[in-house]
């Protein structure tokens, strides 16, 4: 920073002494940097069990998968981060063809299912959509997406935004390939309302102002619940979609060795314990969770290939469908 | 460089132009550059403008860019037509409680706009708490283009009340007084004389609050969703809220925002330096104050309607939903809990050290941008220095800039391999983010303040031997003190409270207030989120009164 020439003391004393508190806690020495979509608490809980079996120090950035995303790409001249965890497999997937990841495989990783792993990736828990329901809200209990088209929700119901959720997105294009756009447009006609992303779709519900959310993250609703918010979480049988969540190893890491263990520890027993206790699916399917598993599920049928390559035209075709 | 002015400019000014090319311009430039360059964050220069067709070809740009200006003149119109009497009333006249209405109107800048906008929801919405209350809802109201404007006017309104009444006050009510003598009327001589010699601190205030509107995000993502109402910046941060993220565009589309403003700039240039606003001369001040007579019950309604909405509401919707055990059980006394603010208060998920990191950020932001500003400011209106416009547009240039641009601006300016040493990944990158966002708060404000200070008074102090230095801390200080040291206390409130440029460039591991509050609203923990933002918001404002009372004490022991 330059020196002025004429700043006052007082003043410059005082900003010295601010820089100071601030910079105090950066004298510590970060092992391993981690970006992180998705519950904070998480990756928090997996950061301390890791420094307590360790000793190895980690230090966590956390936000949406597009801040951490943003913030990726305006550092990728010279980059900080030795292990990303995305909320969207298709985060995996650039990254690879970026050839920005470090092939990987951890011996704690042989029980996770082959579909939620790669050569560069595998997930550390899953999530899936749902709809959440308010009991009090004066409504039939739904069980199938059709039903928040009836008369009954009139008014009622809420979409998380595609545009801003990954996971909404993969579930529109799912549902658009089974129903055509004939299941959103009887939505819009019933008055269904698309309402920014998953937490802000949720809260409505949890007041009563909507009966039902059409496709929420369930994690968050099911800890909702848990903490005694009367909301009853449904995967429709016809099945729904599921998003598990990314861990990469970046190739630039000059800690490889400590990513790697960190990359075991997640997936150990403990760490997936820790996945399980947010009320997400474990990766591993030996894995106890007090929630539905991927096993209780059924998956839609989604070719993500070519649903991302039509990603722009979908979001337009929906939003002008409820934009009007 | 050419001396001239009354003191040694050139010193002054080229500390100013140092210090605001490092807070304004380097980020600024690698915003505009991201925009040329779509890869710049990989270090190449490839494709260049390829995104700017994309982005510019963009149909809904045009209808985003209308709708801004919708939004933005809207909230600007109606600003004044609430702020503009009361800011009059209280600089003119003998108001009952007139410290409580000040602080009642300055506790609007203190709530972050984003937890006004989820309060007013939570109170308006079916079955919200203005139904479990009084059994109806206002939400067809709330969420339509007039809630949006109604709801970012309640946040934006203290703005113009503080620049109006502070010019106003400087005023004072002499000029009028020559008018009455030579028989104008009371509302002719207010007409004629008082209010357009106010103009500079108006015109000010209301580019600050077009600037505000133009560049918020809470209120009408929240509110224009259902409406389909999008602004440019819903469309930017669209851009970079989830995966594939497109930042050239972002960049781009910040542009179009910063036109906008610097648009709103040249018009209020063009309005002030149409004639001289000296009001401050040699002659005395007669600082006393009228009663306000017949007025009294109109005025106080005025206030006390507008405290209500501006302030009451909101503060009350949030510090419900903190006490509330959860959110579906409703306003019954069953649901009532501490449990929320006892969780703050023992740290849980370290809430203590995000406040004070903010704090310690919002006073350090406050300092920086206010001495910055004062230099910017002197030297912009006061002396002859050679690219002063320059200067003035740069303090300017970050008032439209969206936060999360901002924050990849900086991430792009100091993250380069081989920078032998940079703020990036300290908290010091934080305080250079809210410098450049805040910057312009203390800039308009001083310098509507040194407009309104005739040149002889400056000229005389040096005639009687006073050095340019002691010139300008005995004579021009102390005059512009009360706008900066306002201007300074809005950015301590904002600084405290900046979420977005926050989440994208928060050193690992660093937590602010608004960060701590998102990520329990993510998490689901909404009253955990609404009690931090109910305690920070106590803080943020009685922190700066506090200030405010010691120096005032300090001052009467001095004299």
């Amino acid at each position: 920073m330059p020196s002025s020439p004429r700043s006052r003391p007082s003043k410059s004393l005082a900003v010295g002494l601010v820089a100071a508190t601030l910079l105090a806690p950066v004298a510590a020495h970060a092992d391993i940097t981690v970006y992180s979509a998705g519950p904070g608490n998480l990756i928090n809980t997996l950061a301390k069990g890791f420094t307590k079996k360790t000793g190895t120090k980690v230090e966590v950035f956390q936000g949406t998968t597009g801040k951490v995303m943003a913030r990726i790409d305006a550092e990728a001249s010279n980059p900080k981060v030795d292990v990303v965890i995305s909320a969207s497999w298709d985060t995996a997937n650039d990254f690879a063809k970026r050839g920005w990841l470090v092939s990987y495989t951890s011996p704690n990783a042989a029980k996770v299912p082959a579909s939620l792993k790669s050569d560069t990736a595998v997930a550390q828990g899953i999530s899936a959509l749902a709809i959440v329901w308010n009991p009090d809200s004066k409504t039939p209990k739904p069980s199938e997406w059709t039903d928040l088209a009836k008369p009954a929700y009139k008014d009622l119901v809420n979409i998380p935004d595609p545009a801003q959720s990954g996971a909404s997105f993969e579930l529109v294009s799912a549902l658009q390939a089974q129903y055509g756009w004939d299941l959103f447009k009887s939505l819009k006609a019933n008055g269904a309302a698309v309402a920014g992303a998953n937490a802000e779709a949720l809260n409505p519900v949890l007041q009563g102002a909507k009966a039902a959310v059409f496709g929420a993250v369930d994690y968050i609703a099911l800890g909702e619940k848990a903490k005694g918010e009367k909301v009853e979480v449904i995967f429709p049988a016809s099945g729904t979609n599921i998003a598990p969540r990314p861990i990469m190893i970046m190739k630039w890491s000059k800690h490889l060795d400590d990513a790697r263990k960190f990359e075991d520890y997640m997936l150990s027993d403990e760490g997936q314990k820790a996945v399980a206790d947010v009320y997400l699916m474990p990766a591993r399917t030996d894995i106890k969770a007090n929630r539905p598993l991927i096993t209780d599920l059924k998956v839609l049928k989604l070719d993500t290939k070519s649903a991302y390559a039509k990603r722009k035209e979908t979001l337009k075709q929906f939003s002008d469908l409820f934009g009007k | 460089m050419r001396r001239s002015g009354f003191g040694a400019t050139a010193p002054i000014g080229w500390f100013a132009t140092a210090g605001l090319i490092l807070v304004v311009a380097v980020p600024f430039s690698f915003v505009v550059l991201q925009g040329i360059f779509p890869n710049l964050g990989a270090g190449s220069f490839a494709k260049p403008f390829s995104a700017l067709v994309a982005t510019l070809g963009d149909r809904a740009l045009l209808a985003m860019t209308g709708h801004t200006l919708v939004l933005g003149f809207g909230v600007v119109l109606f600003s004044a037509c609430l702020a503009v009497p009361l800011g009059v009333a209280r600089a003119l006249y003998k108001i009952p409680l007139a410290p409580l209405w000040d602080v009642m109107l300055l506790v609007p800048f203190m709530v972050p706009p984003y937890i006004a906008t989820l309060g007013w929801i939570m109170a308006l919405e079916p079955r919200g708490y203005l139904e479990q209350i009084v059994g109806f809802n206002l939400a067809p109201l709330l969420f339509s283009l007039p809630g949006m404007i109604v709801v970012m006017t309640m946040n934006t309104l203290p703005v113009v009340y503080f620049a109006v009444s502070r010019t106003v006050e400087a005023v004072g009510s002499r000029y009028a007084d020559v008018g009455r003598v030579f028989g104008a009327t009371p509302a002719r001589a207010f007409w004629r004389v008082t209010f357009p010699l106010s103009l500079p601190g108006l015109a000010a205030g209301l580019m600050l609050v077009f600037a505000a509107a133009i560049e918020e995000y809470g209120a009408p993502a929240a509110l224009g969703g259902r409406t389909h109402f999008q602004v440019l910046v819903t469309g930017i941060d669209l851009r970079v809220s989830d995966w594939p993220i497109d930042l050239p565009g972002a960049a781009i589309l910040s542009l179009t925002l910063v036109t906008l403003a610097l648009l709103s700039f040249l018009g209020q240039r063009w309005i002030l330096q149409r004639r001289s606003y000296e009001t401050t001369g040699g002659k005395p001040q007669n600082k006393d104050k009228r009663p306000l007579g017949a007025l009294t019950v109109p005025v106080l309604l005025g206030f006390g309607t507008i405290a209500m909405l501006a302030t009451v509401l909101p503060l009350a919707a949030i510090a419900t939903t903190a006490l509330c055990r959860t959110i579906s059980g409703g306003l019954h006394v069953s649901n009532l809990t501490w449990a929320n603010f006892l969780a703050v208060f023992q740290d849980s998920a370290g809430a203590l050290d995000a406040l004070l990191t903010s704090l310690a950020l919002g006073v350090g932001t406050a300092l920086v941008t206010g001495l910055l500003g004062l230099i910017a400011a002197y030297t912009t209106v006061k002396t002859k220095f050679r690219g002063r416009m320059a200067l003035d547009i740069m303090t300017i240039l970050p008032n439209a800039l969206p936060g999360v641009v901002v924050a990849v601006g900086l991430i792009l300016a100091w993250n380069w391999p081989g920078l032998p040493i940079t703020p990036y990944n300290t908290p010091f990158i934080l305080l250079l983010a809210y410098c450049c966002i805040l910057l312009p708060q203390p800039v308009r404000y001083t310098t509507a303040a040194f407009q309104q200070i005739g040149d002889n008074l400056e000229a005389a102090a040096r005639v009687c031997g006073a050095s340019p230095v002691t010139a300008f801390r005995r004579i021009m200080l102390p005059l512009v003190l009360p706008s900066l040291a306002t201007s300074m206390l809005l950015v301590f409130a904002v600084a405290s409270r900046e979420l977005v440029a926050s989440i994208v460039v928060a050193p690992v591991g660093t937590e602010t207030i608004a960060t701590f509050i998102w990520r329990q609203f993510e998490q689901g923990s909404i009253g955990l989120g609404m009690a931090m933002a109910f305690i920070a918001i106590v803080i943020t404002t009685l922190l700066p009164l506090c200030l405010v009372g010691l120096l005032r004490k300090v001052t009467v022991v001095e004299h």
